[in-house]
């Protein structure tokens, strides 16, 4: 017990040193929650725009389809979605499960015509959503929640027989705006040519570069009449909860195994390479800031127990003379490095909260990511893992760089130690 | 009853290629309840001579006997619990932990000790109040005089009632007044409790107070 109370008594004899150190680790503690925090927020919103936008978070497919269905789309269609949806519905945590069909075609202003790629869907399920250029963080809030935004002209409705969305890119490309009429060209599911005036109803933007150069969206009965079918290509699942998807992913199986219904599932992890890649690349940033920090923290607690050693060589002579033993003089630093990184700990996860949540409320302008052409807004959340790595490095810091100290304040000789002045 | 004994003991130092001779092979015999002076002018060896009894040294060459038991084979850890058990130290600057208060400071040689938390605390309070300093518990020492520091020292030495108490020039940092106190509660404690004290000096007013002297010059008893 005293050997902790010299311990703690110790840490607050020289006051402005010891907050020097405690500044050191509660800076590391706050530079870990508020980087993981961005990097948490960077993947929450990349994961969820592209999800509510692109893959949803289970994809449904007749077997065979994501082989060969390059090569042959339509062979692999669904033909009966709306028993599959009925099915489906009853699993707990599914908001909806909708309908889309793919297809490829040539897209004609009458003067420009370029290849396009369409996308059937049901517009009350995947709704766009009217970004607010001016407020940042709607526009962003507007991309994480509903993935596809409006940047002219209106959403389509599933009345909109006539009439399609174009990406921000693809509109570009041929230089087509809101209320101009095109042609669409393609192949019915038979290959025979099928074409259909339609209106520009509005362009749209995407947290994908390339879905918005080349995709353009229409009601699926549009689609399915163009395509001169009634069946759907694939179903999107969207959930409440992204992180329900496995456990959704594996009982819809089974209701469909049971029901002996010839589909294969892919969650959107499966899907999104491009997703997985980017958590990896930004995760060994993150490394690297975490080294970096652990290094500056084990310094800064290394200099300040030396010079507590250095300073207390008499004292340590005198509680060795006492009949002290080397392991007791090697315990009570190795406490005052301990006890000064649970208190740098303790006060860094409450800083790092405070931070994070300041540095949220203001936001971080951010450059649009690679791929991409928005800027958006980014804004740190406190995650609970990133608070107990914070606590835990600290700690962990305090123990490795006081054993060094500890040990040579304990292999002091008692006769120099006290000699010492 | 033999409390220390020194068989032909010596102690070098070695100082870059030189050998410094400290001690140049004394025998000493110290009986139970001997209030002895190590007396001798600075670099005769006394401090060296006391850092052997001590425990706190190893001899270059001889024996170092305490309560009977050969301490020059026994291991760090051995010799720590023999100071903790027997020995007990006041030195010249006092050398009392600046972060704890003067009773904490008493109390600090019964850690070694398995008694109960309140048995320590009234065994310090005690102590404290045998050197006159009942009411300065609560106060560290940067809030003491150097007279009371050296009493709290003098507490903690007799606190954990040690065979052997080693006091090495206890007074050189106090006036000629408060060296004279210091020394004449050394004397009473030893007298009334027969503790066996162990002090060097080179003050001839301190020497007198001794009941034995052993005179010290160039590693060699005079």
């Amino acid at each position: 017990m005293i050997t902790l109370k010299i311990a703690i008594r110790n840490i607050f004899r020289h006051k402005t040193r010891t907050i020097i150190t405690l500044s050191t680790i509660v800076f590391g503690c706050v530079a870990l929650i508020t980087a993981g925090g961005f990097f948490e927020d960077i993947f929450y919103k990349m994961r969820e725009s592209y999800i509510k936008a692109h893959t949803g978070h289970i994809q449904i497919y007749q077997r065979g389809y994501l082989e060969k269905g390059r090569v042959e789309p339509y062979a692999y269609l669904i033909e009966n979605p709306g028993e599959i949806i009925a099915l489906a519905q009853g699993v707990k945590g599914i908001r909806f499960v909708t309908p889309r069909l793919q297809f490829s075609g040539l897209i004609s202003t009458g003067e420009n015509t370029i290849s396009f790629l369409g996308m059937g869907v049901n517009p009350e399920h995947e709704k766009t959503t009217q970004a607010l250029a001016q407020d940042l963080r709607k526009s962003t809030d507007n991309l994480t929640l509903g993935g596809v935004i409006v940047t002219s002209g209106q959403a389509i409705t599933s009345g909109d027989t006539y009439s399609v969305m174009l990406g921000k890119g693809l509109a570009a490309a041929i230089g087509a705006k809101t209320g101009d009429s095109l042609v669409l060209l393609t192949n019915t599911v038979n290959g025979s040519v099928n074409a259909l005036d339609v209106d520009v109803k509005g362009t749209f933007y995407t947290s994908s570069q390339a879905y918005d150069d080349h995709f353009l969206r229409l009601p699926l009965a549009t689609a399915q009449k163009l395509l001169a079918t009634d069946a759907v290509q694939s179903l999107v699942v969207m959930l409440d909860r992204t992180e329900d998807t496995a456990r959704v992913k594996r009982e819809l199986a089974q209701i469909f195994d049971a029901k002996g219904l010839n589909l294969e599932l892919r969650s959107w992890k499966e899907i999104s390479e491009y997703y997985a890649q980017t958590v990896k690349l930004f995760n060994r940033f993150f490394l690297i800031i975490k080294i970096v920090v652990i290094i500056i923290v084990i310094l800064s607690i290394f200099n300040t127990m030396n010079m507590a050693v250095f300073e207390r060589i008499s004292e340590i002579g005198t509680i060795m003379a006492l009949g002290t033993k080397r392991r007791g003089v090697l315990n009570l630093f190795m406490y005052e490095g301990i006890a000064l990184g649970l208190l740098g700990g303790i006060i860094g996860v409450a800083a790092g909260i405070i931070v994070t949540a300041i540095v949220s409320r203001i936001g971080i302008t951010m450059p649009p990511p690679p791929g991409t052409t928005m800027f958006w807004l980014s804004e740190p959340k406190v995650v609970p893992s990133m608070l107990v790595l914070a606590f835990v490095v600290s700690l962990f810091t305090a123990v490795v760089s006081s054993l060094y100290p500890a040990y040579r304040a304990s292999r002091l000789e008692i006769a120099d130690a006290l000699r010492h002045k | 009853m033999c409390i220390v004994r020194l068989d032909n003991v010596r102690k070098d130092y070695q100082l870059g290629k030189i050998t410094l001779q400290a001690l140049k092979g004394i025998n000493l015999i110290v009986e139970a309840g001997e209030f002895l002076a190590i007396a001798g002018p600075s670099g005769s060896g006394k401090t060296t001579a006391l850092n052997l009894i001590g425990c706190i040294d190893k001899p270059t060459a001889g024996q170092v006997h305490i309560d009977s038991m050969e301490t020059s084979g026994l291991s760090s850890d051995q010799l720590a619990d023999i100071r903790a058990h027997k020995l007990s130290f006041i030195f010249q600057n006092f050398n009392l932990l600046p972060v704890l208060t003067a009773l904490e400071n008493v109390e600090y040689p019964l850690l070694h000790r398995r008694l109960a938390p309140l048995q320590k605390r009234q065994m310090a309070e005690a102590a404290l109040e045998s050197v006159g300093l009942a009411n300065f518990g609560g106060h560290r020492p940067l809030e003491l005089s150097g007279g009371q520091q050296q009493r709290v020292a003098i507490a903690r030495a007799i606190v954990a009632s040690p065979l052997l108490v080693l006091a090495d020039e206890p007074t050189a940092n106090l006036d000629r007044a408060t060296g004279e106190e210091i020394l004449n509660l050394m004397k009473k404690i030893n007298s009334e409790k027969k503790t066996t004290f162990i002090f060097s000096t080179h003050d001839q007013k301190i020497i007198d107070k001794a009941n034995r002297v052993v005179w010290l010059a160039d590693g060699a008893i005079v």
